[in-house]
């Protein structure tokens, strides 16, 4: 059996929280003297390392690599929620509909999403941002389109199962119609799995986003994203390494902390537990 | 059993690679594509090409036509005659070079319906071989600048006449000879059997890094400058810097309402603060540009000057053209990191002028489409290998937009026109810079980094690898009888 230090329990929330609250803090000073500056370009300051007046030094264009990283923290997130909130809406609508009218409904539907299934999922989303082109607006697109068959197929399964239950066949017997009982009698039971699916996604999409970007077709210059930050780090390894490690590790950060969080949520929810 | 052990080990051993260690290693950026000369665009397969086959003109430092295969003689406005040098190389496959081998090339090429260089020969009517020393070239309409087009690698008779695959497998008679390409291309000199093997490495650190452990021992071009003076203070490492001049620019549509505007070309040409850029964002021997032939070049001008950064007297013509500021333009570019990092130099630098750039990097194939079929505001490429002024008439003629040439802006200009007819290239020149359908940038530095071993690599302007021909390499036992 596993054992943690009593501090360390907790370091997935303590993580993520710093993560929010630091992009809500650099919104903040930006009504303030001490705004931040992530486009401003310095050319005298070429990938200078750290220092007092940059405390994680200077990108290739002289910009302040830890107010960029602040920005492309907002970028990451801004998508990872939205695409999450979306394809979950989405992605619940079709499988409880699925599940829940079976026969032809659910053949048609399972096709169309196994369509999506059978496409790796961030190639995908690379052939979709090519197409619609790049930009933020376009990158959440292309991740919505790819991203809602997850939460389609665990709805699916959970309302094939569920749609029997005595409680759902008491509220048929009542007169209830299908919206109701749908809304109010299956899908809070749904909530525990699609809550450890949705970390699991945030993080994917915090990776899908980077992904994106770092291959040009996300999120545009001058905008910040790490992902293009990670692109332009490489390249300039064996000059500035604090460029790319200060990036890699605040990545792997985020990422970690929403995926040990997963962990976490899917043990407590556990009723075998 | 033991003897059978034996034997199957030393087969083993033969399988193996062979042992390259006296190769010549050369890391590129991006491998070659096609090495037969009737099809090769891309700079890889030029540069390659350029040092497999022999073309019968090539050009001095000032870009004027050279014999390198024949002389010329124009007997009239429409027949031109070459001679072949009586001291020529024989094909690397052992057959003897003679007018029948040009001929073939010629008369291949002009049956070539998918060949991209198809066009530039099609005022090519007739080309005979009167005897073994001899070719002549019959043409539909006077072309002054025809000798200069004859650049095209050529090719043994028979092996056009067989269909040989000389897109894998090429033969020419230049000063290296094709072995195999298998991963990386192996090349051969042919006056010493140096041999030479080009390898794809596409990342630029590890370029560098396999430069640094001698896993190749050299490089040209394609690095970011901030790694070419890391190279430069590492031990070991020659690195040698020349101007370049190929030509980048930024590219408008002038079928836009905005951009059709003389002043908000001219805006935007003063909205740029080269100086600064090549200080800080280029390689070394990287100048400004003021026109698309550099002023060594023999049509080149020498007295234009580039455009001043002068932000307010860009913001001052923008309002004098009546455009509400900012002016929001849409700027294209490729995915590339250098470009992009360009672009947003030149973002912010445009910004103090009152011009909102937004940046769009789209992959080489969508963004070169997307340019050839004037889908854009703004974009930015670069000129590679221009050695003749008809690029002018490529480019600018109001003849020559896409398909038929590469006008992509749609720069349509009456008096334009008339000077590239005239062969006026100053003239052209002058009223190209006037009339800005591009905005000249600046003319990129070429480098070569080489490890302490190499010598004698001549680098030249163009970025062409012709160095590669005359590149020696001390042998291991020379180097420890070193002091």
């Amino acid at each position: 059996m596993s054992r943690e230090l009593p501090g360390l329990r907790h370091w997935p929330f303590w993580v993520l929280g710093f993560w929010c609250l630091a992009v809500v803090f650099a919104r903040l000073l930006d009504w303030s003297p001490f705004a931040l500056s992530p486009d401003a370009i310095a050319l005298a300051h070429i990938l200078q390392g750290p220092s007092w007046q940059a405390l994680l030094g200077h990108d290739d264009l002289g910009r302040d690599i830890l107010s960029r990283i602040l920005a492309g923290a907002e970028v990451s997130l801004k998508v990872a929620l939205t695409v999450t909130l979306v394809t979950m809406t989405a992605g619940v609508f079709v499988g409880m509909v699925a599940g829940y009218f079976g026969g032809w409904v659910d053949r048609l539907l399972m096709q169309v999403t196994d369509v999506f299934l059978a496409f790796p999922g961030i190639l995908l989303a690379i052939a979709f941002a090519a197409v619609l082109g790049p930009g933020l607006n376009n990158l959440i697109l292309a991740l919505c389109l790819t991203s809602w068959v997850g939460y389609a197929r665990l709805t699916r399964a959970q309302a094939l199962s569920l749609r029997n239950r005595q409680h759902v066949q008491a509220a048929e017997s009542l007169g209830a119609g299908a919206p109701r009982i749908m809304l109010r009698h299956i899908l809070p039971l749904l909530s525990a799995p699609l809550v450890v699916e949705a970390t699991y996604s945030i993080a994917g999409l915090v990776i899908a986003e980077a992904s994106l970007s770092f291959l040009g077709l996300g999120i545009q210059a001058p905008q910040a994203s790490w992902g293009s930050m990670l692109r332009d780090g490489v390249r300039y390894m064996l000059v500035a390494p604090h460029y790319v490690l200060a990036v890699g590790l605040s990545l792997m950060s985020l990422v970690l902390a929403v995926n040990v969080l997963g962990d976490k949520l899917r043990d407590a929810l556990d009723v075998k537990r | 059993m033991r003897h059978f052990i034996l034997l199957f080990c030393l087969l083993l051993a033969a399988c193996g690679k062979p042992d390259t260690h006296t190769d010549i290693r050369m890391a590129l950026a991006q491998a070659p594509i096609n090495l037969d000369p009737r099809y090769a665009t891309d700079a890889a397969s030029e540069r390659i090409n350029h040092l497999i086959y022999r073309p019968l003109v090539d050009f001095d430092a000032n870009s004027r036509p050279q014999s390198a295969l024949a002389t010329w003689q124009q007997l009239s406005p429409l027949h031109y005659r070459f001679t072949l040098l009586a001291e020529r190389a024989p094909f690397h496959d052992g057959s003897t070079l003679d007018a029948a081998d040009v001929e073939a090339t010629y008369s291949s090429l002009l049956a070539l319906k998918d060949s991209p260089h198809a066009a530039e020969f099609a005022n090519i009517r007739q080309v005979s071989a009167p005897d073994r020393n001899t070719v002549d070239f019959i043409l539909h309409v006077p072309d002054e600048m025809f000798v200069s087009r004859l650049v095209i690698g050529i090719m043994p008779v028979e092996k056009i006449a067989s269909g040989h695959d000389f897109s894998r497998q090429p033969v020419g008679n230049g000063p290296l000879g094709f072995l195999s390409w298998q991963g990386s291309v192996r090349l051969e000199r042919v006056s010493d059997r140096q041999t030479y093997s080009l390898q794809e490495v596409r990342d630029p650190t590890v370029r560098v890094l396999k430069l640094l452990r001698g896993e190749v021992d050299l490089l040209q071009g394609d690095l970011p400058p901030e790694l070419v003076k890391y190279l430069k203070q590492q031990p070991g490492i020659h690195l040698n810097e020349v101007q370049g001049s190929n030509y980048s620019y930024l590219g408008f549509n002038l079928e836009d309402a905005e951009l059709a505007r003389p002043e908000v070309r001219r805006a935007i040409a003063h909205a740029i603060d080269r100086k600064k850029i090549l200080q800080e964002v280029l390689v070394g021997g990287s100048r400004a540009a003021a026109a698309i032939l550099p002023p060594e070049h023999w049509a080149g001008h020498a007295a234009l000057a580039p455009y001043e950064y002068d932000p307010e007297r860009a913001r001052a013509l923008l309002q004098q053209a009546g455009i509400a500021l900012p002016l929001k333009l849409v700027y294209k570019t490729s995915t590339d990191a250098q470009r992009v990092r360009l672009a947003t130099v030149m973002q912010a630098q445009m910004r103090e002028a009152g011009i909102q750039l937004e940046i769009r990097s789209l992959d080489w194939g969508t963004f070169f489409d997307d340019v050839k079929h004037g889908k854009f505001q703004l974009y930015g490429l670069t000129w590679v290998g221009i050695r003749t002024p008809e690029i002018y008439r490529l480019a600018f003629h109001s003849a020559s937009v896409p398909p038929a040439g590469a006008n992509r802006g749609r720069y349509r200009d009456a008096l334009t026109d008339e000077l590239i007819e005239n062969s006026d290239w100053q003239g052209v020149s002058e009223r190209v810079h006037q009339m800005l359908p591009y905005v000249p940038l600046w003319y990129e530095g070429q480098f070569v980094a080489m490890r302490s071993d190499l010598s004698g690599y001549n680098l030249k302007p163009d970025g062409s690898w012709d160095g590669l021909a005359t590149v020696k390499k001390k042998s291991k036992t020379a180097l420890k009888q070193q002091p």
